[in-house]
C-alpha cells in the first residue's frame, strides 16, 4: 500500500487534471463546463475532507499541534471553498471573465497551498503517523463527504 | 521538520516583497533618463562609465530588486524556511540598496568619486543583510527540491558577483585599476546574469510553468542536472578567463547550450499547457525565450570579433529574456499576493486577480516594451533610433508601474475598511 504522502499527493494530481479539463471546457462554453466545475468542487471537498475529518485529525492527536499548520492549511481550505462558490456563480451567470479571474486566482492559491503539503506537511505526517499508515489511508479511502 | 511556510505569522509582511517590486520600474525609467541624457557613441562600449551606470540601473535596479523581493516570498513557501527577522532585514536591506544605487549611479554617471565610494559601502551591506541571512536560512531546510537547489545556487552566484562588483566599483571610487579589472568584470556580469539571474529562474520554472500553466513537468534528468552543468559551466569559464583564455569559448559554448536548451524547452511546454487562458505573462515567456536563443548566439559568435557587439548581447539576454521574465512575473505575484493577504484578513468581497489589473493595459506595455527592445538593438547600426526607443522603453515602464500599482492600490483601499468576516475576533490580545 502507498504512503499517506503518496496517496495525498496522487489526490492533488487527480484534481489537477479535472481543474485543466474543467478550464479547457469553460474556455469553449460555460454552459458545457457546469458538469466537469461541479466533479471538480466534489473532488476538491472529498479531498479537503479526507485531509480535514481524517489525516489533521489523526496528526493534530499525535503531535498535540491543533494551532499548527494544520490550522494554517484548514484556513486556505476555506479560502479555496468560496472561490469554488465564485466559479459556480460566474458559471450560473454566463460570466467568462469572472469565471476564469475566480479559476486563476484558486489555481494559484491551490497550487501554492498543495506545495507546502507535499513539501513538508506529508512529510511531517508521514514520519508521525507511519505506523498507523494502513489504517489511516483505509479510513479516508472510505470517507463519505457530509 | 521546519514548519515556517505554513504558518502565517511567520510568512513574510506584504510589504517586504512589495517594496522591491515597486521600485524596480522606477529605476528602469531612470535609467531611460540616463539613456535619453547620454551621447550614444559612450554607450556603444561596455566599459564607458556611462554604460556602466545605465547597466546596473537595470541590473541592480530592476532586475536584482524583482529577484530579492521574490526570495523574500518564494524561500519561506518552497523551501519551508524563515529568513531571520525578515521586516526588518528586508527594509533596511531595502533602503541602503536604494541610497547605494542612487550614489554608484551618480558617482559613475558623473565621475564622482565619493559617491562610487558610499556607494560600494552601502550597496555591499545592503546585499550582504539580505543574502546572508538567506543563506542561513537555507542550511536548515530539510528536503532540498530541485528549485531550492536552484536558490541556493543562485545566492551562490549573487554572494559572489556583489563581492566582484564592490571590489570593480571601489577601483571607479579609488581610480587605480588593477590589470585583471576587465577580466574581474567579465566574471562579475557573467555570473550575475547566468549564475544569479538566469539559475534562479530555470529553478523558479520548473516550478511555476507546471503550477501556473499546466504545462508539462520538466524531466528529472533536466531537474536534477542542469543546475549542476551549468555552475559547473560558470566555474569552467572563470577558470579559463583566468588562466587558459583559449578554452574560455568551449565553456561559453557549454553554458550558452543548456540555456539555449532550457528555452526551447519552456516553449515546446507553453505549447504543451493545459490551460487555454494565453495573457501577457505567457507572452513575455515566449518574448524571452526568443530573446534568449538569439542572445546565446550572439554571445558566442561575438568572441569571434573580440566582443565588439557585446553591448546587443546585453541588451537581447539582460533585456530581452531576463527583463521581460520578471516583467511577467511581477504580473502574476503582486495581484496574487494583494489577493491572498486579503483573504486571510477576512476580506471576501475583493476583486479576483485578473480584475486587478486592467488586461488592455498591460497588453500595451507589453507591445511597447517589446517595440523598445527590437529599437535597441537597431540603433546599435542606425543611432538616431536610439532616442525614440528609450521613451518608448520609459513609457512601458510608467505603464508597468501603473499596471502594478493598482492591485497595492486596492490592498490600501480595502485595509482601511472593515472586513467582511472578522478575523480579529479570533485574537484573544486586547486591542491588537
Amino acid at each position: 500500500m502507498s504512503t499517506i504522502k503518496e496517496y495525498l499527493t496522487n489526490d492533488h494530481r487527480r484534481c489537477d487534471e479535472i481543474f485543466a479539463s474543467m478550464e479547457d471546457a469553460a474556455s469553449n462554453s460555460l454552459e458545457d463546463a457546469k458538469s466537469i466545475t461541479q466533479e471538480f468542487i466534489d473532488a476538491s471537498e472529498h479531498h479537503f475532507q479526507m485531509e480535514e475529518r481524517v489525516m489533521f485529525a489523526e496528526f493534530e492527536q499525535k503531535t498535540g499541534m491543533t494551532e499548527g499548520p494544520t490550522a494554517m492549511m484548514r484556513q486556505e481550505h476555506t479560502q479555496m471553498r468560496s472561490l469554488m462558490k465564485q466559479l459556480m456563480d460566474s458559471l450560473e451567470a454566463g460570466d467568462k471573465d469572472r469565471f476564469f479571474g475566480s479559476s486563476e486566482t484558486l489555481m494559484i492559491l491551490l497550487q501554492q497551498h498543495n506545495m507546502k503539503e507535499e513539501q513538508m506537511l506529508y512529510t511531517m505526517a508521514q514520519q508521525h503517523l507511519s505506523a498507523d499508515s494502513d489504517r489511516i489511508i483505509a479510513m479516508m479511502d472510505s470517507l463519505i463527504v457530509e | 521538520m521546519n514548519l515556517a511556510g505554513l504558518r502565517a505569522d511567520q510568512a513574510p509582511p506584504i510589504s517586504a516583497p512589495l517594496r522591491f517590486f515597486l521600485t524596480a520600474p522606477l529605476f528602469a525609467i531612470f535609467a531611460g533618463f540616463l539613456i535619453f541624457i547620454s551621447d550614444p557613441s559612450s554607450l556603444m562600449s561596455r566599459f564607458s562609465p556611462e554604460t556602466i551606470a545605465i547597466t546596473h540601473a537595470i541590473t541592480i535596479g530592476f532586475l536584482g530588486f524583482t529577484m530579492l523581493g521574490a526570495m523574500t516570498q518564494m524561500l519561506p513557501v518552497l523551501a519551508g524556511v524563515k529568513i531571520y527577522k525578515v521586516k526588518f532585514v528586508s527594509l533596511f536591506s531595502y533602503t541602503l540598496l536604494v541610497i547605494g544605487l542612487i550614489f554608484m549611479l551618480f558617482g559613475l554617471y558623473f565621475s564622482k568619486h565619493t559617491m562610487s565610494a558610499l556607494g560600494v559601502i552601502s550597496l555591499s551591506i545592503g546585499f550582504l543583510t539580505l543574502l546572508l541571512p538567506m543563506i542561513s536560512a537555507l542550511r536548515s531546510v530539510d528536503n532540498f527540491s530541485s528549485t531550492v537547489k536552484a536558490i541556493a545556487v543562485s545566492i551562490g552566484f549573487a554572494l559572489m558577483s556583489v563581492v566582484l562588483g564592490a571590489i570593480l566599483l571601489s577601483a571607479y571610487a579609488t581610480g587605480s585599476f588593477s590589470s585583471m579589472h576587465t577580466i574581474l568584470a567579465n566574471i562579475h556580469s557573467v555570473w550575475a546574469i547566468f549564475g544569479f539571474a538566469g539559475i534562479l529562474i530555470i529553478g523558479v520554472a520548473f516550478q511555476v510553468l507546471p503550477m501556473f500553466y499546466v504545462a508539462p513537468r520538466f524531466k528529472q534528468f533536466c531537474k536534477k542536472r542542469v543546475v549542476l552543468f551549468i555552475s559547473s559551466g560558470l566555474i569552467l569559464w572563470a577558470l579559463a578567463n583566468l588562466f587558459f583564455v583559449g578554452y574560455a569559448i568551449l565553456a561559453k559554448i557549454w553554458i550558452g547550450l543548456f540555456f539555449w536548451a532550457f528555452s526551447t524547452t519552456v516553449w515546446i511546454k507553453l505549447n504543451r499547457r493545459r490551460r487555454p487562458i494565453s495573457d501577457v505573462t505567457v507572452w513575455y515567456w515566449r518574448a524571452s525565450a526568443i530573446y534568449m536563443t538569439l542572445g546565446l548566439f550572439a554571445w558566442v559568435i561575438d568572441s569571434a570579433v573580440e566582443d565588439k557587439y557585446i553591448v546587443i548581447v546585453s541588451v537581447l539576454i539582460g533585456g530581452g529574456f531576463i527583463l521581460s521574465i520578471m516583467s511577467g512575473m511581477l504580473y502574476k505575484i503582486i495581484p496574487f499576493l494583494v489577493w491572498f493577504h486579503l483573504n486571510a484578513k477576512g476580506y471576501m468581497n475583493i476583486p479576483t486577480m485578473s480584475e486587478m489589473i486592467d488586461k488592455k493595459f498591460a497588453k500595451i506595455q507589453f507591445i511597447l516594451y517589446q517595440i523598445s527592445i527590437i529599437g535597441f538593438i537597431f540603433s546599435y547600426p542606425y543611432p538616431d533610433l536610439l532616442q525614440y526607443s528609450v521613451l518608448v522603453f520609459v513609457l512601458s515602464m510608467i505603464i508597468l508601474e501603473y499596471n502594478i500599482i493598482n492591485p497595492v492600490l486596492i490592498y490600501v483601499r480595502t485595509i482601511r475598511t472593515k472586513p467582511d468576516f472578522d478575523m480579529s475576533s479570533f485574537n484573544m490580545e486586547p486591542n491588537s
